[in-house]
């Protein structure tokens, strides 16, 4: 408990020296409780999450950072990986690839990439999944583009 | 930006028509989270594990190991009969994919307790902020390996006697089954052995590409790094070597030799001198008799105490 709540500390710290570092990710630690930390990340260019922005939940358990943080999507989004109605997300360092070498912040870039490089074979999200692996590349885009637009982009007008 | 706006308004009133619901549920969907449930049974799979044997057991007499194999492959009784003509004692330690850190954690630290050698503590420090400096060079932040390194140079210290924070045998003991102590310590061994074969990464590619067909990098990401990545050659090479430290490990397998006789096999792994001392007369080649021992048995290690 102790060990995580000073490596939390630690991270906090970091993150205020890497703000400027990383345009894409803001991370924010909840005022209240240091194992709650929330994240906008921006959608990768290139892909139909650009222009997008997401919030991630985290929390953060005791054993940390023997054990991984939960992570999940706020935002809704459409992809292989992710988990539609949870936002759960299907990512190794998340699960038993996860070492201390993570940080939060790299959580979030680990995040980023995958959003630009789904992984089709392990699918969180079905229907998502089963468009790219028909190789329907296009029905893919769209529907993640409507999304990205619906749910992860200020509303105009 | 005329032209951006359209498509979404389109979008915003397509919505509005199918009534789709955007937000997350945070509540009962939360609490299905599938993950949850196979983290928790994970955690009680390892639960039960615990029962059964601490991380680090209790040191047993050989013969233990031979009742294991009583009504077992002869050839192992065997091979048992002729490693008691070696080694007096057995500690097991726990199949959970760290057995080989948790082995030599012991057994080092064991053994700095017992010799009380300072000359070997003033070195492997020596080593151990070298394997800091590697860390550094390769990119990693010092606060996601600092705390692991601080704990286990703590417990060198420690097993010093003679200071306040000096503990007694039972004490090593206790904290190696402790896993605040003992999974920290694995980790920092696993931070320095993945510092290690990235700052050769020449030298362990072909070794890593026998394994398992991948990048040095993806390869310490994915097979050391991790808590609970069982250890291969690559991985002993690269510790014995980063902390100077030489291992033996004994293999007993149900291997048998042609000529009849039983034998078992061993290999030693002493640390490459990367970087010798400038011009010391070092012809003379020390052999090197490795104070840490382990037992084999193909997936697992446990420690092995000489008569």
């Amino acid at each position: 408990m102790q060990a995580s709540r000073a490596r939390l500390f630690k991270e906090y710290k970091d993150v205020q020296r890497e703000k400027v570092a990383d345009p894409d990710i803001q991370l924010v630690c909840d005022d209240a409780n240091i194992f709650k930390w929330t994240a906008l990340i921006k959608g990768p260019s290139e892909t139909p999450y650009e222009g997008g922005v997401f919030q991630l939940a985290f929390a953060v358990p005791e054993q940390y950072p023997l054990q991984p943080p939960n992570v999940r999507f706020l935002t809704k989004i459409f992809h292989p990986n992710v988990h539609f109605k949870s936002g759960e997300i299907c990512l190794d360092i998340l699960k038993n690839a996860w070492s201390p070498a993570w940080t939060l912040q790299s959580v979030c870039r680990a995040i980023i990439a995958l959003m630009a490089h789904p992984e089709p074979d392990s699918p969180l999200n079905c229907d998502s999944g089963n468009l790219l692996r028909s190789g329907d590349v296009r029905g893919f885009h769209s529907m993640a583009r409507m999304y990205t637009r619906l749910a992860a982009m200020p509303k105009k007008g | 930006m005329e032209n951006d706006k359209k498509p979404n308004n389109v979008v915003d009133d397509e919505m509005e028509k199918w009534d789709i619901n955007l937000s997350i549920d945070v509540g009962e969907e939360w609490s299905n989270y599938r993950d949850d449930e196979v983290m928790q049974q994970h955690n009680a799979i390892q639960a039960v594990e615990a029962g059964k044997l601490p991380y680090v057991g209790d040191k047993e007499p050989l013969s233990a190991l031979a009742a294991e194999y009583q009504s077992g492959s002869p050839v192992l009784l065997e091979k048992i009969k002729v490693l008691g003509q070696n080694y007096a004692a057995i500690r097991r330690t726990r199949g959970d994919g760290n057995c080989f850190f948790r082995c030599f954690m012991f057994s080092y630290l064991e053994h700095i307790m017992e010799s009380q050698d300072k000359t070997e503590v003033d070195r492997i420090k020596e080593n151990v902020e070298q394997c800091k400096k590697t860390l550094q060079g390769l990119g990693y932040a010092d606060f996601t390996f600092e705390d692991f390194f601080t704990l286990f140079l703590d417990q060198v210290n420690d097993v010093l006697q003679g200071n306040e924070t000096s503990i007694s045998h039972d004490e090593l003991v206790s904290r190696s089954r402790d896993q605040s102590v003992s999974d920290y310590v694995v980790m920092f061994f696993r931070f320095v052995t993945s510092g290690e074969i990235r700052r050769r990464s020449e030298f362990f590619e072909p070794f890593i590409m026998g394994l398992s067909n991948t990048t040095v990098e993806k390869f310490c990401k994915a097979s050391v790094e991790p808590m609970g990545e069982e250890s291969d050659h690559v991985h002993i090479t690269a510790l014995s070597d980063t902390l100077g430290v030489p291992i033996r490990v004994m293999y007993l397998d149900r291997s048998s030799s042609d000529s009849g006789t039983v034998s078992i096999n061993h290999h030693d792994f002493i640390p490459a001198i990367s970087d010798p001392p400038v011009a010391t007369n070092s012809d003379s080649v020390s052999v090197v008799e490795p104070f840490i021992t382990l037992l084999y048995r193909p997936g697992h290690y446990d420690i092995l105490y000489p008569k």
